[in-house]
């Protein structure tokens, strides 16, 4: 990147964005340092003071001062603090005695980079892909119809009678999915295609651009392209008429269609938005899904910051992995007070150039695993079950980390009627 | 109308109106200024959430409590004595029962008022010592921070000397004392609304924003 900065660019894309909040903040933080142990990049880098979190927004207060007379340097030392310094998991926020919202104003600083043609090639390349397809993988609409078909075919031939709806109208859910699993997971489409089943759940895919309810455009803040995103998915479930859009276990995607769609939008759409997370609780709290036993080695799970701190579900996905382990075992700090795996915030899809800053990031979270000696973690996010599976080679945790889905999917009753004849004959 | 009765008259009255306006103005453009920028804090505005958060961190009942006990126990002491100390020492009270307001209440003893300034100024000498001395906390700190920390510490300084007549000796500074604590005093006054003091008031749109922010997501902080 280069060319020079006219700073009254700079200021004309600050000055409309700073908010009543973020005025407030950046005149009343007492520099009182409460934050900084709260923060797994400062623990992880031998508390750093540079990794403090409140100081890591000092760039807002200095452009303003500066008149946004920056240059192409100083961007980039903003860009350094705020996407490899930074998941903007919000945990220092439930510190600060002021409740000061880090997170936000490191967004409004990634979303100045991009004003200015700043942003990581993996975001970037995302975002195009959106654009274009409407989705983060370019999956054309053909091939994803495709997909859902081939999937239905697959897993009728498992269990008799399944069926993998797609626009079916007037379904009660409209389920979406990450882009990377038709691309690179098909089996947790399959996963949950059982359960669906089982539980006798009345969903339904949509066809077009709408069924990836990623939305890594949030991460760089590109709201132009993160509202379209959205956009698409509620005018889905608006032609298909559906009460409800859920999510699958991913976290961004959560905190994204159900928190951030309304304040982008300008209104908050018909339909409740639900993860996985709930739905699987609930059809095994209320009965729905009945297991034929409980996974018998150490569990643990990980608390995502977009389905728990962002997300409210602490209560929940804590209960889920209670109900499905013979031995779960929590990790030191559990729930909306967790500390972030160092792989959210768009660090997963930043690629290469955030690989070693995530994984020494991660070792706090590395740590909390390990301490549990689990064996298995549930993780109900896409970009934290990546993260931890690099953790778990870099800091040989010996742990597998798995979706909720695939344990729920293993260990489920089969009711009769459903197993094929062989099969049933051979359980005989 | 001498240096002395100004300060002690329409300086001090000005100091007042400055700290009251100014502080109105603050919470006055906070709402109107969120009602446009920060929509969603309005719109799921809920008072349980507000008075809750309050709650728990007026009173010392919050996670950071926990984790940092030494520095709260010395924070929530300083500011105790803070707002304590100027309000029921038992020589303002007297002012107010002289005043046109002619008002009075229930004052400190005066050995506790002293106590309570002393421990005061020593939790203001180590907050600035840590300042200084803590790589952290140096590398965050600003002009401001040292400098508010002295001007909310002079009051406390000059009116402890100007009671017990500590530093009389030296004749200019003990003919004078009073004045310079009133000055001081009207010094912070003023300062309040337009710096990092304004948390006085901004602390509790702060803390309510983050709570709706967080309630919206189905727990308290």
């Amino acid at each position: 990147m280069n060319g020079e900065i006219i700073p009254r660019t700079i200021m004309e894309f600050l000055t409309p964005r700073l908010g009543a909040r973020i005025k407030t903040w950046l005149s009343i933080c007492a520099h009182c340092g409460m934050c900084a142990d709260t923060c797994h990049f400062y623990l992880a880098n031998n508390r750093d003071p540079k990794m403090i979190p409140s100081y890591k927004i000092r760039f807002i207060n200095d452009m303003i001062k500066k008149y946004g007379g920056v240059d192409r340097e100083y961007l980039q030392e903003i860009y350094k603090t705020v996407y490899y310094e930074c998941n903007m998991c919000r945990r220092c926020t439930l510190y600060c005695p002021f409740g000061i919202d880090i997170a936000m104003m490191i967004s409004l600083l990634r979303a100045l980079l991009l004003s200015q043609g700043m942003a990581p090639q993996g975001l970037l390349a995302a975002i195009n892909n959106y654009k274009e397809s409407g989705n983060q993988m370019s999956i054309s609409d053909e091939e994803w119809v495709e997909t859902v078909q081939w999937i239905e075919e697959e897993m009728s031939e498992e269990l008799v009678g399944l069926t993998v709806p797609i626009d079916k109208k007037g379904a009660k859910i409209m389920y979406t999915v990450n882009a990377r699993e038709p691309k690179f997971y098909p089996q947790d489409m399959m996963e949950v295609a059982k359960i669906f089943y089982v539980a006798g759940e009345d969903y339904t895919y949509c066809s077009q651009p709408g069924w990836d309810d990623t939305n890594l455009a949030m991460f760089a803040g590109d709201v132009q392209t993160a509202r379209t995103i959205v956009e698409n998915v509620f005018k889905r479930a608006d032609e298909l008429g559906v009460e409800k859009v859920a999510v699958t276990e991913c976290g961004h995607a959560f905190r994204a269609v159900k928190y951030e769609a309304p304040g982008w939008l300008g209104y908050t759409p018909k339909q409740e938005v639900v993860h996985s997370v709930e739905l699987f609780h609930d059809y095994i709290r209320d009965g729905r899904i009945k297991l034929r036993h409980k996974v018998k080695e150490p569990t643990t799970v990980q608390d995502p910051c977009n389905v728990v701190r962002n997300g409210g579900l602490a209560e929940k996905n804590r209960r889920l992995a209670e109900m499905l382990s013979e031995d779960f075992r929590p990790m030191k700090l559990q729930g909306n007070y967790s500390y972030c795996c160092g792989g959210g915030g768009g660090a997963m899809p930043m690629g290469g150039e955030m690989k070693k800053y995530r994984l020494k990031s991660g070792k706090i979270k590395a740590e909390q695993i390990r301490e549990t000696g689990a064996k298995i973690i549930f993780v109900p996010c896409h970009n934290c079950i990546d993260q931890i599976r690099d953790l778990d080679k870099e800091y040989n945790l010996g742990v597998k980390a798995i979706h909720f889905k695939e344990a729920i999917a293993e260990l489920m009753v089969i009711p009769e009627h459903m197993k094929p004849k062989e099969q049933a004959e051979d359980d005989e | 109308m001498n240096f002395y009765s100004f300060v002690e008259g329409p300086l001090l009255w000005t100091a007042f109106l400055i700290f009251i306006i100014g502080c109105v103005m603050r919470a006055v453009t906070f709402y109107s200024e969120s009602r446009k920028k920060d929509k969603v804090i309005h719109e799921h505005f809920k008072w349980g959430y507000v008075l809750s958060t309050l709650g728990r961190w007026l009173l010392p009942m919050n996670v950071t409590v926990v984790k940092n006990p030494v520095y709260s126990v010395l924070t929530y002491t300083f500011h105790i004595c803070l707002l304590a100390v100027p309000i029921f020492l038992a020589g303002h009270i007297s002012l107010w029962e002289e005043s046109v307001f002619a008002v009075s209440w229930p004052a400190l003893p005066q050995n506790v008022a002293d106590w309570m300034t002393l421990v005061f100024l020593g939790i203001a000498v180590f907050l600035l010592l840590r300042r200084i001395f803590s790589a952290d906390i140096r590398l965050i700190s600003t002009f401001s921070d040292y400098f508010l920390m002295v001007v909310t510490a002079l009051p406390f300084l000059t009116g402890y000397f100007a009671t017990h007549g500590t530093l009389n000796h030296i004749s200019f500074l003990g003919n004078n004392m009073m004045l310079f604590h009133m000055l001081s005093g009207e010094l912070m006054l003023i300062l309040i609304p337009f710096t990092k003091l304004s948390h006085i008031i901004l602390f509790f749109f702060s803390r309510a924003s983050a709570a709706v922010e967080f309630g919206r997501r189905g727990y308290s902080i």
